[in-house]
């Protein structure tokens, strides 16, 4: 159902007890920064902006490998939300050479899975938010695709 | 009570992050770091600072209304915390939950509490020391707290209906767009489901933010009189409900009013916007 990347991170948040739990959520969240653009990269798409539901600047860059992998990265601004950053390290990790297609099609039920009920609240429903913004970034590919083929 | 005065009129109530760095291994004082973001504390915090979560620790975990007088005592006791210890509450958003903690604290009677000024922005922008060891303190035997100071400074939905019709001072202490019903939650912020936007008919609009600075302290004596008792026309003496959203904004506005400028009969109505918003008959104004 889900990538074996995710799907192997996500057996791994549920073998935690709460506060290892939380330890490695922290450690994702240490790692976000990682997932940043590198000299020289090249990428399909590119969309950086600020939304009103997320407390800083998202970054999303997306580059399709020949065999159509998807490969992401992300930039955050230094008011984003720890969960927040720790998701992104995860989603980069997790959907990383799935099909945009694939990544599109992506249920969003397994978050509660890796963060837990404990930590899930209103105020900390921007988790969803880069997996929102990835599955945005993948739709705009596809649909480039497809108006490319039509023309 | 003068209208330009040069000093809070509870000092005591405010440390400063040089101060508190001086200080961290006094006995008598403990350390509480409060947060919006739930991870905060655990990605680093001030040396011997222990956590509490407003919800999680603060609130019933079934009704919405705070922990028991009991849960109450069992939360300072594995904290270490003694009545007669001093709690020194700092947080992130410019201590929004901070002020929160430390109001809920007061509600159980808890006397000695203060805020760092400036919280957790400004300590960590000072380059002032943080640690990820969590500290651990010998359990204390706090007595449960006999009542919850409700009545002297919480107000419920029926007493700030009572304030509106009454036209006493109702401070809504949320952004612009939320006070005119423009927007029916903060900018910034997922919804929180309110079903009607606007302000309670007879507040006036003073949001938190006009207290602080940038650095996240609080503006000087001077200019919190200036706000809040010339253009707010507050006094001392006079009932006067504050309330944001959740309370945690409203809890900033009544420190201010209750610990900087002095005022007595404040009272913070936490259940707020995502109460009366969603309040079948509550009256809603819309006007700027």
């Amino acid at each position: 159902m889900y990538p074996p990347k995710l799907e192997a991170i996500i057996n791994l948040f549920e073998s935690l007890p709460e506060i290892e739990r939380r330890e490695t959520l922290v450690s994702y969240a240490d790692n976000a920064k990682k997932q940043e653009p590198r000299p020289g990269e090249i990428f399909n798409l590119e969309d950086v902006r600020k939304d009103e539901e997320c407390a800083d600047t998202v970054g999303v860059y997306l580059q399709v490998d020949d065999e159509g992998k998807a490969h992401f990265r992300m930039t955050l601004g230094p008011e984003v939300q720890t969960l927040t950053r720790a998701m992104t390290a995860i989603l980069c990790k997790g959907l990383d050479g799935r099909t945009p297609q694939e990544v599109l099609e992506l249920p969003s039920d397994f978050v509660t899975r890796i963060v837990g009920a404990e930590l899930v609240r209103v105020r900390s429903q921007t988790i969803y938010y880069v997996l929102t913004r990835i599955k945005g970034i993948c739709k705009v590919y596809l649909d480039r695709q497809r108006m490319a083929e039509v023309a | 009570m003068t209208t330009s005065p040069t000093q809070y009129a509870h000092p005591e109530a405010l440390v400063d992050a040089e101060w508190l760095e001086k200080h961290l291994n006094d006995d008598g004082i403990r350390i509480i770091e409060s947060n919006e973001d739930i991870l905060l504390y655990d990605t680093g915090h001030i040396p011997g600072a222990v956590h509490i979560d407003w919800r999680s620790d603060l609130q019933d975990q079934v009704i919405r209304d705070y922990i028991a007088p009991e849960k109450f005592s069992e939360l300072c006791s594995r904290n270490g915390i003694s009545p007669e210890t001093t709690c020194i509450f700092y947080g992130d958003k410019a201590n929004w939950w901070a002020c929160y903690a430390l109001w809920a604290f007061r509600l159980f009677g808890h006397e000695k509490v203060k805020i760092l000024n400036g919280g957790r922005d400004k300590w960590k922008t000072d380059g002032r020391p943080v640690t990820r060891e969590v500290p651990k303190f010998p359990q204390t035997n706090y007595p449960v707290p006999k009542k919850r100071l409700d009545k002297e400074i919480r107000a419920f939905a029926d007493e700030a209906l009572a304030q509106s019709k009454a036209g006493q001072p109702l401070i809504d202490v949320r952004s612009p767009g939320e006070f005119k019903g423009e927007i029916t939650h903060m900018a910034e912020y997922p919804q929180e489901g309110v079903l009607r936007g606007g302000h309670i008919p007879g507040a006036k609009s003073v949001p938190w933010k006009t207290a602080a600075n940038d650095d996240s302290t609080f503006k000087p004596p001077s200019e919190l009189a200036k706000i809040y008792l010339e253009q707010c026309g507050l006094k001392p003496g006079t009932d006067t409900v504050v309330y944001c959203r959740i309370g945690e904004r409203s809890s900033h506005t009544w420190f201010v009013l209750t610990y900087l400028l002095g005022l007595d009969n404040v009272r913070n109505y936490d259940g707020s916007w995502t109460e009366w918003g969603n309040k079948v008959g509550a009256p809603i104004e819309k006007s700027a």
